[in-house]
């Protein structure tokens, strides 16, 4: 049995912002998440540190949230953050009087705009659409929402905070009706283990309502699934909104080599829901190419989805709930913290840590947004020029990994998953999306003695299983041809086909 | 290399080759246009003919109605294996396995491939289970991983030769080498290997391996098999080497590395095509000509969002319905519907609703093929390869 003071349940830019946040005041805490970190909404996001724009005209709080926490994340997290900067294109045939508001909105809410002639916005990103009829400049970031969890998990670990991840809470312990401890089962072993605290915060996202009835509560939210699109090149280095109220496939964002567009917007009621239609991607590459015409021309790489927790709406558009955040006192002992965004989950933390320091009758105070994130000075600015040195006994062509580099990882975290080793090295996010590589990797790990032959043949149809059901919703062109390749290696010459 | 050929074949993958060799035995005037090196290189090296059954040859029967095996026929596919293994032959590389039964080979994964005609390398690596294997492997070997054999199978053992380098390419031509070799078999002797068979990775040489195998099978007392690896394959470029050289020696022109980028046609016929290369353009003139540019891996389709085009006459594509219906669920099921993709033709190889007379097309890029559904890869291309050239040689 563990013993701590806060339970944290989720390792999402949630729960890692509250464990960075509690660490800092000197609260013990034990963080479990049944994934790896960031492996809900948050690593399935668009990664859009925003600037408030989007929500500028509609949901003004939320866009006030989004410039404050904007302008506190690009100086703490220097590393993790890209300073991109924003354009909002307004093109042939979308309202002036949009345009009119959007900017009156960002005055109201404190978001700096500038607004450019076609040929300054030419200027900035050269293969915009010719035709736009202007665009204004906000301060849109780019943010890695895997190495922002990471980082806020880096200052919890050195201040002895428990952190359990492959770790899924399957019940919440109570007692004369209060909640005392959660019991936790860890993936690979199903071993099962008892953790008791004072306080439990769910910050389980999307799948909140569930670990809230596990307590015999309930939290209300609306479960929205959005897709994105990857492609192969960095089309633009600067994130590219179209100037119109929020629609389908009205974003793009540059990240590290890639860009990331979308997003759609679709109610579901399982927050496992995460199937891409391929409808979704014919909508949002015809969005991305109005405002970028090379994206009609780019491979795709892959498709994804996460599903939003967001507030309970009473009907309508899902696009229309407030983006904001909202905290329940379930007054048993646990806590849910629900809504907001990535762009707001330092701001989330706070507030209910505040919530937790006030339980315990302390008065320490939040520090998160002075202090840097810890551990940004290991990491290089562009983990690929770092790498460059090392070439030798590559594994993966497309992100220059190496053997090495793998092994380090698998030894220094004792993993056994290899969606593990994929985060903390970019193995298997080119172009090939881990075709051949994750079957090196697995190799590497199988023939170092980390992992049984077995195990590492299970890990490897899992994964192949789940890779193509991020592909194929986007499969044509270059990448169709790839992926006939993939086929013919793994059933033609390995003989994959064959159940063991 | 000019003037007006007989035919001029677009692709060199197995299915143009054989093509080629087919009407330069029929004395043609045949040159082969190819943008790159086939699928062929890729490959195990060894001919599938269907490997959804038991009886490839005779199975053949009982595929769908519009399955190009069909336009071939039984008599033809058996013709043109025979005329294949005979060209192997001639080449050093005599190929082994019945058309009548599939035989398993094994995989670096340790699981089992099915296949028809293997090449002589590989004609021992159909054993029984509870045989005795004894696996070799090179240290640091790129891609291969032997525990993965020797944990499914109970009865075997493994031993690492370190050969100082460790790509496949670079093994092979080891290999070549006669005191690397007779180094290779003492270090093999000393080992003092149980009763039962050895399997190598198939890097034991480049055009010399079946000697090299026999050899090594000669000084141990065992038989010795290869193991069909990741590309590089070497058993793939071995195939591809011998045809290349089985298409030099009949006098066939190539014209290697080079993109088709525009057709001449007049009325109902192509003329020429050019092509783009270094230096000045290239025109290619023929009084026939086949399309065998393989499928979406070779660029013969190419696809786009919701279509599939040809890529180089640009030719009516049959098409599986929309995007949403072109792909299983499931990865490790055979037979994607976008496998049906491809050019229509009728029973003289000509594509249907075309308006062209003088072109012929073969191989993988036909429509209805499912190369992976029936694991008919090889084969099917060399049938219809055999059978287009057929088809065109005969005069108009
Ligand atoms: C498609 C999409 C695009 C988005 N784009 C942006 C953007 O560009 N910018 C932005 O600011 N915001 C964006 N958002 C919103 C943002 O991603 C989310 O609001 C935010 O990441 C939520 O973080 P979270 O930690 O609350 O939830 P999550 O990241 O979902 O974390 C919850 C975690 O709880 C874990 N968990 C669940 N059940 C259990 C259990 N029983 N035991 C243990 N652990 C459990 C899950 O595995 C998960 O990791 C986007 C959202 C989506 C869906
Ligand atoms: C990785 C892999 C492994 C395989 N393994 C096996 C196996 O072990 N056994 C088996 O039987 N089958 C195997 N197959 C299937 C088999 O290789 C193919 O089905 C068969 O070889 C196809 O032959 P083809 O002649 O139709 O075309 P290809 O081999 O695809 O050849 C087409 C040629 O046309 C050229 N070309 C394309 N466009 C142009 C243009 N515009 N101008 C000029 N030239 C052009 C290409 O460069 C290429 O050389 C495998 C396939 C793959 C992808």
């Amino acid at each position: 049995m563990i013993k701590t003071d806060v339970i944290i349940i989720g390792g999402g830019s949630t729960g890692c912002g509250i464990a960075r946040d509690l660490a800092l005041r000197n609260i013990p805490h034990c963080l479990v998440e049944k994934g790896d970190f960031a492996a809900g909404a948050t690593g399935a996001c668009h990664g859009l540190l925003h600037s408030g724009g989007r929500y500028a005209v509609n949901d003004s709080e939320a866009a006030a949230e989004c410039i404050s926490e904007n302008m506190i994340l690009r100086k703490i997290g220097v590393k993790c953050v890209e300073q991109t900067g924003g354009l909002f294109v307004r093109l042939p045939g979308d309202s002036k009087r949009f345009r009119d508001m959007f900017l009156k909105g960002c005055e109201e809410t404190g978001i700096p705009t500038e607004v450019l002639s076609p040929s300054r916005a030419l200027d900035l990103v050269p293969n915009l659409n010719q035709s736009l009829e202007e665009a204004i400049k906000v301060p849109d970031c780019s943010i890695d929402p895997f190495r922002l969890c990471m980082l806020n998990i880096t200052s919890s670990q050195k201040r002895g905070g428990k952190i359990m991840t492959h770790n899924r809470v399957i019940d919440i312990i109570r007692e004369r009706g209060r909640c005392v401890g959660v019991k936790v089962q860890d993936k690979s072993t199903s071993e099962v283990t008892e953790i008791r605290g004072r306080i439990i915060i769910n910050a389980a996202g999307a799948w909140g309502n569930k670990i809230a009835s596990m307590a015999g509560s309930g939290v209300p939210m609306t479960l929205s699934k959005g897709s994105l699109i990857i492609t192969n090149h960095r089309l633009t280095n600067m994130v590219i909104n179209r100037l119109r109220p929020s629609s389908d496939g009205d974003i793009i964002v540059p990240n590290e080599a890639v860009c990331l567009a979308g997003t759609t917007s679709i109610t579901v009621n399982d927050p496992d829901e995460s199937e891409v239609d391929p409808a979704e991607v014919d909508v949002i590459a015809t969005q991305a190419q109005e405002m970028l015409p090379d994206f009609g021309s780019t491979r795709l790489i892959r498709t994804y989805a996460g599903v939003r927790p967001l507030l309970k709406a009473n009907g309508g558009d899902d696009r229309k709930i407030s983006r904001g955040f909202r905290i329940i006192d379930h007054e048993n002992g646990m806590f849910s913290i629900m809504g907001g965004k990535l762009t707001t989950y330092r701001l989330m933390a706070e507030k209910i840590s505040d919530k937790v320091v006030e339980a315990f009758g302390l008065k320490t105070k939040c520090r998160t947004a002075e202090i840097p994130l810890e551990g940004q000075e290991e990491l290089s600015g562009y983990p690929l020029s770092k790498r460059l040195k090392t070439l030798e006994n590559i594994v993966c062509e497309c992100e220059l990994v190496t053997a090495d580099d793998v092994e380090k990882v698998a030894t220094e975290i004792g993993t056994r998953h290899i969606g593990d080793i994929q985060h903390r090295t970019r193995l298997g996010m080119g172009p090939c999306q881990g075709g051949f590589c994750t079957y090196r990797a697995l190799g590497i790990m199988q023939e170092t003695g980390k992992m049984a032959p077995e195990e590492s043949m299970r890990v490897l149809r899992e994964f192949l299983q789940r890779r193509f059901k991020g592909i194929k919703p986007a499969l044509w062109g270059d990448q169709l041809r790839e992926e006939q390749l993939v086929e013919s290696i793994y059933l033609g010459i390995l003989g994959m086909e064959q159940e063991q | 290399m000019s003037g007006t050929y007989d035919v001029v074949i677009t692709g060199g993958g197995m299915s143009g080759m054989m093509a080629a060799i087919a009407l330069a035995d029929m004395g043609r005037r045949v040159a082969v246009v190819s943008k790159g090196d086939p699928v062929c290189c890729l490959s195990t090296g060894c001919i599938d003919v269907l490997a959804a059954g038991n009886n490839p040859l005779g199975g053949i029967g009982s595929l769908p109605d519009n399955h190009p095996y069909h336009l071939a026929g039984e008599d033809l596919v058996r013709i043109s294996l025979e005329m294949f293994k005979a060209v192997m032959s001639e080449e050093g590389m005599a190929y082994a396995g019945d058309m009548h039964a599939n035989r398993r080979i094994l995989t670096p994964l340790g699981r089992h491939k099915i296949t028809c005609l293997v090449p002589g390398t590989m004609k021992f690596a159909n054993f029984h289970p509870d045989e005795y294997i004894h696996v070799i492997s090179f240290n640091k070997m790129k891609d291969f991983y032997p525990n993965y054999i020797t944990s499914n199978y109970k009865n075997a053992g493994c031993s690492i030769f370190d050969a100082g380098v460790s790509t496949t390419m670079s093994i092979a031509q080891r290999f070549e080498n006669r005191r690397f070799l007779e180094g290779f078999i003492s270090w093999l002797k000393g080992l003092d290997i149980p009763e039962g068979r050895i399997a190598i990775p198939a890097v034991i040489g480049m055009h010399s391996a079946a000697d090299v195998c026999n050899e090594i099978s000669v000084e141990l007392g065992r038989k010795v098999f290869e193991i069909p690896t990741l590309p590089p394959s070497i058993p793939g470029l071995r195939l591809f080497g011998g045809l290349k050289n089985a298409l030099l020696k009949r006098g066939v022109d190539l014209y290697w590395g080079k993109e088709i980028y525009s057709v001449e046609k007049s009325g109902n016929q192509i003329e020429a095509v050019t092509l783009a290369g270094d230096g000045r353009p290239t025109r290619v003139q023929g009084n026939a000509f086949i399309l065998a540019t393989g499928s979406f891996v070779s660029g013969g389709l190419h696809a786009s969002m919701d279509t599939v085009r040809e890529t180089v006459f640009n030719l009516p594509v049959y098409l599986p319905g929309r995007r949403e219906s072109w792909f299983n669920n499931d990865f490790f099921a055979p037979g994607h519907a976008i496998e049906n993709a491809g050019i229509c033709v009728d029973k003289s190889f000509r594509p249907v609703d075309a308006r062209v007379e003088n072109l012929f097309v073969c191989g993988s890029i036909l429509a209805f093929s499912e190369v992976m559904k029936y694991g008919c890869g090889h084969g099917m291309a060399i049938a219809t390869g055999v059978a287009a050239a057929n088809a065109c040689g005969e005069p108009v």
